[in-house]
């Protein structure tokens, strides 16, 4: 082989070296850029999924502070059925139910409590304390009525409770 | 890698935010509230309770519920401030064995249970890891907290110790001005001095901050521990009590309900009278005494809550001032102010701050929130997140074409990530218009000629139509190098034309701001620009349909013959159509408008007289 043969056939192998150098480069990045780009896709995918759940709930308590300040009107209403008492005027009752129908619609609970229930911070939120012969912790009046909207507790029952005597 | 959380580890209240998609966002927590009262109890029944249920029974329970513990945590018992607050929290504090505090939470049947205040802030920082896991179906084992800035060593020591304890690995302890900061980006602000104003529910904090190289330093801190917004609430019920009691001769202050429904309402008030100017308390049946049943009903407004919370907000001010002296800066030296705390809503008090500083504080995050989010940030940053992301661009400005009358038409509006593409229907403006020049332009300004040109193309060989029937589909395309490719094509002959514009995010950010600012300037003199120009276009159009119609009706080819519309009418009409052409290149918008209404007034006429001649032909049909 002449020299100057030698020196092409070098060269050539440089070549080739360098591209398969470049290929190397070349796969890592398309990797890089391939994953980057699912990566992407699936974010945006799980970002649509998240959002259609966040929407969801958004529309479920988006009434929430409109029937938080509802509440007080019924309790206003409440409030004048006992005061009044018998003079009430039955179309006042026919008020007070109409409104609860309407927001009882909207997914509104009033949150029950039976005679000898125990606290349950969970629901109640105990306002004061009177002596009894009760067990200890027993709600003994409400004071004000709770309410839960959709299976949230929009605002705890207010309740007196027992403590030993 | 599981995520890490930012908490906000407040004296009332706390939050948790996390990092999503490279921005930061609240965690709601299992009650589904975005905040968590910062207490714990054990209750009568012995079950330990946290945040909300730790609260609603607070009232019967006072021995065994504790809150603030924040003002404890690390410090010795012979502390001033825990002399102080020994003797306003209702439950016990004793010294522990190493000369800090311990806190009594009694266990029902039998013997006393004493706790390390850090153990307290565990159980509350475990509750909002639970929560964060439950929200976010993952476990969560690491967590950046957040600290006053003037917490020292053995302070910081044991919040960070409180994380432990809840199964957290503190990843790192921040400062809460710091996080504030972050939350607004102004950490990389080089150089840039920075105050914080932070009005809580029970605490003012001053903080003032400069930005190094890669820190943010504290320069010094100022504040008054007990003054927050509370007190503001405690005002306004004292405030409303001793009016009632003026008028009525009740004293609401010694009926518990009562009492109860005066406070929800005056904080309602409260919130109210930051956006409202007056606002009115209504709460019947409130209370009854022997006279029967009692109703409150009394107005409420701006000013004269002002007037009564006017001295805290200047005692704030005060602290600001002493804060900045003793940085030994001038109010001139302070380039940022950021506010936080739900209070700084109120706007007397974002007065004050900005009469103080002569200039606008930053208010635009929740500031209820700006500390979490800020920790969910600094979260983002150790955890890469922040750094992973892909950084995409944003084109600085909006890009569009002119239309009709010199309009700038939008096709991308400045803020939209990129890559993107956006395409629009066009058409001609005159009848038998057989070229479009499409005029590429960039900017902020409603007009054309205010915008900068990028490019200038036509788009020839349209097919003759009448105005409007054409359709020229107009499509921008920028890749992710800002360069903009811009298309122009008739629908029906499927010609097209096209533009490539390199460089348009090649603006630096002051021109960009510049040319922000004076779209702003000039934004009332470009919308009237803008109303009077879309009436001249709408006046031309009216113009031109009244005209066809009226040679349609006179045209025998189209069906409806001479004479459907009476000569008077038409003379009329054609009246209103001169009254027209002579306001509409005029400046006077409203007088356009009037010239508009009128002839559109007119041309009904026409329309019901056409309809009663063809309603006539048919009536004359039937009878042939």
């Amino acid at each position: 082989m002449s020299n100057q043969e030698e020196v092409k056939k070098l060269e050539e192998v440089d070549e080739a070296k360098k591209l398969v150098e470049k290929l190397k480069k070349c796969e890592v990045e398309k990797d890089e850029y391939l994953n980057g780009w699912k990566r992407a896709k699936a974010d945006f995918i799980n970002y649509q999924k998240d959002e259609a759940k966040r929407f969801e709930e958004a529309i479920k308590f988006a009434n929430w502070d409109l029937v938080r300040d509802l509440i007080t009107v019924l309790d206003s209403f409440d409030l004048a059925i006992v005061v009044l008492g018998k003079e009430v005027e039955k179309g006042i009752y026919l008020i007070r139910n109409q409104l609860e129908d309407v927001l009882r619609k909207r997914g509104l609970e009033k949150i029950m409590i039976p005679v000898g229930q125990k606290f349950d911070p969970t629901l109640h939120e105990a306002i004061s304390e009177v002596e009894s012969d009760k067990p200890v912790g027993t709600i003994i009046e409400e004071v004000e009525r709770g309410y839960s909207l959709n299976g949230r507790v929009i605002r705890p029952a207010r309740v007196k409770i027992t403590k030993s005597k | 890698m599981s995520k890490i959380i930012g908490i906000d580890l407040g004296t009332t209240y706390s939050e948790t935010a996390i990092i999503e998609g490279g921005a930061p966002r609240i965690l709601e927590n299992a009650e589904g509230m975005r905040i968590t009262p910062s207490i714990a109890a054990v209750s009568k029944s012995g079950e330990k309770l946290v945040g909300l249920l730790a609260k609603r029974q607070a009232i019967t329970n006072p021995k065994n519920t504790i809150f603030s513990v924040k003002r404890l945590i690390g410090r010795k018992f012979t502390d001033k401030e825990v002399q102080h607050d020994k003797k306003w929290l209702p439950y016990d504090i004793r010294e522990s064995s190493t000369g800090g505090v311990e806190v009594k939470m009694g266990v029902p049947g039998g013997g006393d249970k004493w706790y390390k205040p850090e153990e307290i802030s565990a159980m509350i920082l475990a509750k909002l890891k639970t929560d964060a896991e439950a929200k976010l179906g993952e476990k969560i084992e690491e967590a950046v907290i957040t600290v006053p800035a003037y917490f020292d060593d053995s302070q910081r020591q044991a919040t960070k110790t409180a994380g432990e304890i809840a199964g957290l690995k503190v990843r790192r302890i921040l400062n809460e001005p710091t996080a504030a900061a972050l939350a607004y980006g102004l950490n990389k602000k080089k150089d840039e001095r920075i105050v914080v104003y932070d009005f809580g529910g029970g605490t003012f904090d001053v903080s003032v901050l400069e930005v190094g190289d890669d820190t943010v330093e504290v320069k010094a801190t100022g504040g008054d521990t007990h003054l927050g917004g509370d007190d503001f609430d405690k005002k306004i019920i004292e405030y409303l009590v001793n009016e009632y009691k003026k008028l009525e001769g009740v004293d609401l202050a010694k009926d518990a309900l009562a009492l109860q429904r005066l406070k929800e309402a005056a904080e309602r008030a409260k919130h109210e009278l930051s956006t409202a100017f007056e606002t009115e308390i209504n709460l019947p049946y409130i209370t009854s005494d022997a006279a029967g049943p009692r109703h409150f009903l009394m107005k409420f407004n701006r000013s004269k809550l002002e007037e009564l919370v006017g001295d805290l907000i200047n005692h704030s001010v005060k602290i600001l001032d002493q804060t900045i002296k003793e940085a030994s800066f001038a109010v001139k030296d302070i380039n940022e102010i950021i506010l936080v705390g739900g209070q700084t809503r109120m706007p007397a008090m974002q007065d004050a701050v900005k009469k103080y500083f002569g200039k606008e504080p930053h208010k635009n995050l929740n500031p209820d929130e700006v500390v979490a989010l800020g920790a969910a940030i600094q979260a983002g940053i150790l955890q890469g997140e922040v750094k992973d992301i892909l950084l995409l661009d944003v084109t600085p400005l909006s890009l569009g074409i002119e239309t009709l009358g010199g309009v700038f038409t939008k096709l991308i509006e400045k803020n939209t990530t990129i890559p993107t593409a956006k395409s629009q229907v066009f058409s001609t403006a005159a009848d038998n218009q057989t070229s479009v020049e499409i005029h590429v332009l960039q900017g902020e300004r409603e007009m054309a000629s205010d915008n900068k040109t990028l490019a200038r193309f036509m788009l020839d060989g349209l097919p003759p139509a009448p105005r409007g029937m054409p359709q020229v589909e107009v499509i921008f395309d920028i890749d992710a190098n800002g360069i903009l490719n811009v298309s122009a094509k008739d629908k029906a002959t499927n010609r097209s034309q096209s533009v490539r514009v390199e460089a348009t995010t090649a603006l630096s950010k002051e021109e960009v701001e510049k040319l922000k600012q004076e779209a702003v300037v000039h934004a009332d003199e470009d919308r009237r620009k803008k109303e009077l120009v879309e009436a001249r276009n709408q006046a031309e159009n009216l113009i031109y349909a009244t005209e066809k119609s009226l040679k349609d009706a006179a045209d025998p080819s189209t069906g409806s013959g001479q004479g459907k519309v009476p000569a008077d009418i038409k003379e009329a009409v054609n009246k209103k159509v001169d009254a027209l052409k002579s306001v509409k290149d005029g400046q006077d918008l409203s007088a356009i408008k009037s010239a508009i209404s009128e002839l559109s007034a007119e041309l009904q006429k026409i329309g019901k007289e056409m309809y009663k001649s063809g309603s006539e032909d048919k009536e004359d049909k039937k009878e042939a």
